[in-house]
Parts: structure tokens; C-alpha cells; sequence
């Protein structure tokens, strides 16, 4: 599997928006490529009793992320024909406003692209031991909960 | 026979550290009742379980140097 990787996606602190455009540009080399998805997570500011949420503080068990997401990664090359696929996740704080995952995916045509997109959002929530702690303007914190 | 045991996400507001080395566990069952003793909050949390980044659903046997990772439900992205 040439496209099996096991690199970190990790990201310490925000994903700049800079680094999402010079990965698109990076993409041009690959003329084989006819569609790009890409989903951004933005930290939002929600209200928590009467506090508002200033930033989220993300933990994760890194080793087995890693091996989880060789696991993922090969199930969805084995089931969309998928030319690349990119993923970063932040650690530490991401302030509202900010980009705290970058999913891009890339195939032939749009169809692939766009749902292997899709349901890599959904698995990262559901399947990476991953933890997002909600800091308030008064410094309270609370746990995040996926829905 | 000790095996290290690491909290992660909100399992670490009721144990204060990140991880523990416990000893005399033979399974999962007997290492979750010592860790409910010596963090009683632990007893109505919900959590996943992994042996060496391995999910576990049941009871099983650990060994010598096994990590064990206390893992509350996922909130990334």
C-alpha cells in the first residue's frame, strides 16, 4: 500500500490558513487529479451557562491515533478511489475563530473526493481518542461532547 | 506484576495525575475494582477501555508491562 502513512497529524496550536492554500497549490503537480474536497473545524463560540467559550484546549492518546488512522486510512483507499488524502488535527489551544481540522481529500472526480470527505469527519469524531476541553471567559472549563 | 495505567479527557479531573503504575492486577476486571478504591468518582463515569492502543470490550487476562489507557468518550474535530 504506497498510500498507507503513518505520520503524525497532528498539529500543535491552530492550523494557519496559510498552510491549508499551500497545500491546495502543492496539489498542482498531480494532473491526474480532477476534484479537491476540503472540511475546516472552526472553534465557535458557544455559550455555557452564561460564559462563553474563548478557546478549546485539545489532548489526545497520540500512539494510538497513529495506529488507528493507518487502519482508517487503508479502509478508505480500499473503498473510494482516492488519488491523496490529507488530515491535521490540533493539540494544545485553538482560540475561537480558528481552524482546528483540515480534512482534504483528492480523486479523479467529485464524487469520491466529496464522500470519502464526508465520512472521514464523522470517523475522526467518532473513531480517535481525542479530547477537546472548553475554556470560558471566566477561565471555567467543560468537557466537550460530540453529538 | 505491574502494568501503567494513563487517564485521558475529563478521567483526569478525578484522578489528578495522568497515569499510575498498579501492581497485582491479573485482568482487567480485578485492575478496574483497584482503581475504583483508590478513585471512587471513577465508579459512575463512562469510559472506554485499550490495552496496548488496542480497544477492549471484555475482560482479559494483563501481563507484565501492559499499558492499560482509561479513555472517556471521544470529543475531537
Amino acid at each position: 500500500m504506497s498510500n498507507k502513512k503513518t505520520a503524525s497529524i497532528f498539529v500543535s496550536g491552530p492550523i494557519p490558513a496559510q498552510k491549508i492554500a499551500d497545500d491546495i497549490q502543492k496539489h498542482s503537480a498531480k494532473t491526474n487529479i480532477g476534484a479537491h474536497s476540503i472540511f475546516l473545524g472552526q472553534i465557535r463560540a458557544d455559550e455555557i451557562n452564561n460564559t462563553k467559550v474563548i478557546a478549546i484546549e485539545y489532548t489526545a492518546y497520540e500512539e494510538m491515533v497513529m495506529e488507528k488512522m493507518a487502519e482508517i486510512r487503508e479502509a478508505f483507499f480500499a473503498k473510494y478511489a482516492l488519488t491523496c488524502m490529507h488530515i491535521y488535527h490540533s493539540l494544545g489551544r485553538v482560540a475561537v475563530g480558528e481552524i482546528c481540522l483540515f480534512v482534504f481529500t483528492s480523486s479523479a472526480h467529485r464524487r469520491d473526493a466529496i464522500d470519502a470527505c464526508n465520512e472521514m469527519v464523522e470517523t475522526i469524531k467518532k473513531e480517535l481518542p481525542i479530547w477537546g476541553k472548553e475554556i470560558c471567559t471566566d477561565e471555567s472549563t467543560v468537557w466537550k461532547q460530540n453529538n | 506484576m505491574e502494568v501503567q495505567v494513563i487517564f485521558f479527557g475529563s478521567i483526569t479531573d478525578i484522578t489528578l495525575d495522568n497515569s499510575v503504575v498498579i501492581d497485582g492486577c491479573v485482568d482487567i476486571n480485578s485492575l478496574v475494582q483497584t482503581l475504583i478504591e483508590r478513585y471512587p468518582a471513577l465508579a459512575n463515569k463512562k469510559y472506554f477501555v485499550a490495552v496496548n492502543q488496542k480497544m477492549v470490550h471484555e475482560n482479559s487476562k494483563l501481563k507484565m508491562g501492559d499499558t492499560v489507557a482509561l479513555m472517556p468518550p471521544f470529543s475531537g474535530g
